[in-house]
């Protein structure tokens, strides 16, 4: 059933990549493309609505942990990254993250069995937060890195999800849809604001 | 083993510039032609839509492998070896050099004078504009002279940038939209630009990609192209100062080695590779290094760096309608005579600075879910622009490119050293040119009731050129202003190496239009 709603989500982000711009399908040529790189995915989504806005509904964060997922899934290790037109260094991204995030998911659930006797999954949002903001406290971050790059699981969910297009039309509650191909017919109007906003 | 690949032309390197001189040539001329590539064939077109999305998803390199791990130097190298060059990686901008950019000496008593001037090169640069299909609009003519309108009408401003436009005009400065070279009607067969703002990787084909020209060439059969196959040295004739041949190694078989016999030799391998081969390529009679006989070779590299600042303004945008698109002025590369000298461009884009999400509040505490976007939409209730001014410096004859027997590739070449150096004109004003450029920022700022948020010098030389400058005196010089090399009649050396300054605006329309006049030239001799 999981395997099957990847797959379905992998198709509909192609069908949707290549649709916004009229042409025709994508070739995924993904060297990971079918590598199996998940996570727990009850642990996730405990952690997922503890970081992510309360506000976009329980299915605003399904649909956040889904695209998450769907990242991870076809994340490459130590991939070529960008270079810039004048750059002189050629940038390798992260290693699998995976390997550590799955071990800070299961210290977080040993951690809650451990102060309050029960699973990560049954805590009320607060305390997944304390627990969760104890793992990350040692950085001090001012900003997000990108996914990959996340020391800690909760702030590559979060790095994910506000980063994303849905999140910076929500923060401005106006349809801006960044880096969707569209036709530059109407760029001069200020975006419509997202239904329900006003 | 050796294999010999003869004809008319053979052209080094397969970038913008190699492939536009390509083009041109087929018109003028039946001559066989032969392009020479160090790298493989780049993205497909037809993948270019999944590789900007791991672009986006992941930062992934969309041209992957389009470098070679052991030819590069020490200091700045654009890496991109591959069918299309750097320009794969462009983003398509495509300002003019100004008048002045041509006559330093005669009008501001600094630098050098280029053997051509603006109005010699402009039809050159219509050339350039109407193969590439460049969108734009025209600026003042005061400050931005041409001799017709671009190809295309103007990408139009977002929302943003028009309120951006009225910001920068509030402070006397007259902006306009900077030309690209993005389809914004069909003409020219290409898509309409549906602002993906990928733009160092269209997915639709709307921005010029050179790579697809050539392979149009190829398909009709007026262009040869040997691809992974690095050119390591040129040989003369026997008793004679033309060049015979050019002698290539595979990556395939390090061990094969391909002579190129050709008529007319063309070096169009960038600004590093160009002045480069012809250092690898000493001989007994040319100690130095071809095209060297006075020692002009590699130097006066140029190119131009900038400052930069972030403003807060107090009004409403929403960065990501079209972030790609910019305003330009040229007000600036046009200062009186008697003005002191300082020359530079002036844009702006939208920014995100400061009004991005983060983890963390102003006092440092944590944050998660709603407060993250409570916090950051806070902040979105006011802007932030980029304003960014490439100035001109003028090159020092010892900025230089020189082989460094330190480092070498796979078959023991040495492999390039490039230290920029500034004239002293241009190292004695350098802080008053910083010091102007921030008071300017400041003005700016003030005209919108906003402040400078940031500022940033980088001494980094965007859009290097020179190593073979063009000259009449060969005692100054390594070619003519088509590119013929002063010391070897059928060897040309084409582009952005023949520059004699960087300029304060983007190379590429001026080496591109530099090297379609060459072509013209070539076109006649074969």
């Amino acid at each position: 059933m999981k395997q099957n709603r990847r797959s379905f989500l992998k198709q509909s982000a192609a069908a949707v990549s290549a649709a916004s711009i009229g042409v025709g399908g994508a070739d995924d040529q993904s060297p990971s493309a079918g590598h199996d790189r998940e996570l727990d995915e009850k642990m996730l989504r405990a952690i997922g609505n503890a970081v992510l806005p309360e506000s976009i509904g329980e299915t605003g964060r399904e649909l956040a942990v889904e695209a998450f997922e769907l990242w991870l899934s076809e994340f490459e290790p130590v991939a070529e990254l960008t270079h810039p037109y004048g750059g002189s260094e050629i940038p390798y991204g992260p290693a699998d993250p995976v390997p550590g995030w799955s071990a800070q998911i299961e210290a977080l659930d040993l951690l809650s069995r451990a102060k309050w006797n029960t699973g990560f999954v049954n805590l009320t949002n607060q305390k997944r937060r304390e627990l969760l903001g104890e793992q990350m406290d040692e950085s001090s971050d001012t900003s997000f890195p990108s996914p990959g790059r996340a020391h800690h699981v909760g702030t590559a969910l979060m790095a994910h999800y506000f980063t994303s297009a849905d999140a910076v039309d929500r923060c401005y509650q106006m349809r801006i849809a960044k880096l969707e191909c569209r036709s530059i017919g109407n760029v001069e109007n200020r975006p419509e604001p997202l239904r329900g906003s006003m | 083993m050796t294999t010999r690949i003869d004809s008319d032309i053979c052209i080094i390197g397969s970038g913008i510039t190699a492939i536009l001189a390509a083009e041109r040539l087929t018109e003028l001329t039946d001559a066989e032609i032969v392009m020479v590539e160090a790298g493989g064939h780049t993205t497909p077109a037809r993948d270019r839509i999944a590789k900007r999305r791991r672009f986006i998803d992941y930062g992934e390199n969309p041209w992957t492998n389009d470098h070679i791990r052991d030819q590069t130097g020490d200091g700045l190298f654009y890496r991109s070896m591959h069918v299309g060059g750097c320009a794969m990686h462009w983003d398509g901008a495509c300002p003019r050099f100004s008048p002045e950019d041509f006559r330093q000496r005669s009008v501001h008593n600094v630098g050098t004078d280029w053997e051509i001037d603006y109005d010699e090169l402009e039809p050159y640069y219509s050339d350039f504009e109407q193969r590439v299909g460049v969108a734009g609009e025209p600026g003042p003519p005061e400050y931005d002279p041409r001799s017709g309108p671009y190809p295309m009408p103007p990408l139009p401003l977002s929302y943003n940038l028009e309120i951006l436009k009225r910001w920068g005009e509030s402070a006397g400065i007259p902006f306009w939209t900077q030309p690209w070279a993005k389809a914004t009607t069909t003409e020219n067969g290409r898509a309409v630009c549906r602002r993906c703002d990928t733009c160092h990787v269209c997915p639709t084909g709307a921005k010029y990609t050179p790579d697809l020209t050539l392979h149009s060439l190829i398909d009709e059969g007026k262009v040869r192209l040997v691809t992974g196959t690095l050119v390591r040295r040129l040989n003369l004739k026997s008793n004679s100062d033309k060049v015979s041949y050019a002698l290539g190694s595979s990556y395939e078989d390090p061990d094969e080695q391909i002579e190129f016999h050709a008529k007319i030799f063309v070096v169009a391998a960038g600004y590093a590779w160009s002045p480069h081969l012809l250092l690898l390529s000493a001989n007994s009679r040319f100690p130095a290094g071809l095209a060297n006989r006075t020692g002009m070779v590699g130097t006066y590299m140029t190119g131009h760096p900038y400052v930069s600042a972030q403003v807060d303004l107090p009004f409403e945008s929403y960065p990501g309608m079209f972030s790609t698109n910019s305003l330009l002025s040229r007000m600036f590369a046009r200062p009186g005579p008697l003005e002191h000298y300082l020359r530079h461009d002036l844009r702006i884009w939208t920014s995100t600075a400061g009004r991005q999400p983060r983890p963390r509040s102003d006092s440092g505490s944590r944050l998660f879910g709603d407060e993250i976007m409570e916090d950051w939409r806070a902040r979105t209730k006011r802007s932030s622009a980029r304003v960014r001014a490439y100035y001109d410096v003028i090159p020092d004859k010892n900025s230089l490119l020189s082989l460094d027997p330190h480092r070498t590739n796979r078959w023991g070449d040495p492999m390039p050293k490039i230290e920029f150096r500034d004239a002293p004109e241009s190292l004695s004003i350098r802080a008053r040119t910083h010091d102007t450029l921030f008071r300017l920022f400041e003005r700016m700022a003030a005209a919108g009731d906003g402040s400078v948020m940031s500022t940033q010098v980088s001494t980094k030389m965007e859009h290097p050129g020179g190593g073979c400058r063009m000259g009449e005196d060969p005692s100054t010089s390594v070619v003519d202003s088509y590119g013929r090399t002063h010391d070897h009649e059928n060897l040309f050396v084409i582009g952005a190496p023949t520059m004699v300054s960087g300029g304060c605006a983007n190379g590429t329309p001026t080496f591109c239009a530099l090297s379609l006049r060459s072509a013209e030239m070539i076109g006649l001799e074969i």
